[in-house]
């Protein structure tokens, strides 16, 4: 019997938030020292767009199929989509709490034939104050023929 | 891409292209880099023998790791990441080590005070010899919304 939610925390860092800004070639110093982020208003450095999408690795593939029970062949799935609505970015020091669920599943045929299936996570992060940070939609498609391997 | 100078509202005008950024030609090393910062460790972007083994010529970069990027060009051209308040990106092919990554965008509007973009990343290289693939062909196309000081 599948779970309706999965809810997770995601601790923010500065050590994590400038190994995930390197990663990205980012050197826009609001990512890596707290003087210039003071300067811009935030209390600490902030996090680089993308940077929630480590909330999705910190489950496992495994545990998330079983708890959710999308059922999906991951040998038929890619990443397809990615889309995050912002209030604001994440800040160093604060643990950011979330919920994950299956927002959308629904299948769509494809222009050659075969059947695309479309299989969204939602992930709603809040801070401390229990305010909406942001929230992150993670698609994965199955196709319907073996595509060889997903990314 | 180190400078990033501040943007206004009122230097923003629709129609307007916003520049081309080239990443790379992106490494092995920076395959490995963004697994351990993101958590995705899926070998298939760290090691040619488990990706020739589940059917790719070699590995490949993570598609966010392509979207990082693309997103912190989004972030310079607009002075700083705080102000994206959307950023919605779709997959369209893989991008190989040795490639290029070249990012590029449009204002298409400002609605209610959000500037309004779409963007794409492109990859730009030869690719595996065994693909045969185009020099350059688009990897990621994506909008975003942006919120700016007046």
């Amino acid at each position: 019997m599948a779970e309706s939610h999965i809810d997770f925390e995601l601790p923010v860092t500065a050590d994590h938030v400038g190994r995930f800004a390197a990663a990205v070639g980012e050197e826009n110093p609001v990512l890596h020292d707290p003087e210039a982020a003071h300067a811009h208003g935030f209390p600490d450095v902030i996090a680089p767009p993308t940077f929630s999408v480590t909330q999705i690795f910190q489950v496992p593939r495994d545990e998330r199929e079983r708890r959710l029970g999308a059922n999906l062949d991951y040998g038929r799935v890619l990443h397809g989509e990615q889309e995050f609505l912002y209030n604001r970015l994440p800040v160093a020091g604060e643990t950011l709490k979330g919920r994950m669920r299956i927002s959308k599943d629904f299948t769509k045929e494809g222009k050659r034939g075969g059947s695309m299936r479309f299989v969204t996570y939602e992930s709603v992060f809040t801070d401390s104050d229990d305010e909406e940070v942001l929230t992150a939609f993670y698609t994965l498609i199955e196709t319907a023929k073996d595509p060889g391997v997903g990314t | 891409m180190s400078q990033v100078r501040s943007v206004r509202l009122a230097d923003v005008t629709p129609g307007s292209e916003l520049g081309e950024v080239a990443f790379g030609p992106l490494k092995v090393d920076d395959f490995v880099a963004y697994a351990e910062a993101s958590g995705d460790d899926n070998p298939i972007h760290q090691d040619e023998e488990y990706a020739r083994a589940q059917g790719a010529p070699t590995v490949f970069a993570m598609g966010m790791l392509n979207a990082g990027y693309l997103a912190h060009a989004v972030s310079d051209w607009f002075g700083g990441p705080q102000h994206i308040k959307r950023y919605k990106v779709r997959f369209t092919t893989r991008v190989w080590a040795g490639d290029e990554l070249v990012c590029s965008g449009r204002v298409v509007a400002v609605e209610n005070g959000l500037v309004k973009v779409t963007v794409e990343a492109r990859r730009r290289g030869s690719g595996p010899a065994e693909l045969d693939l185009p020099e350059e062909e688009t990897a990621i196309v994506g909008e975003a919304d942006i919120e700016l000081p007046e």
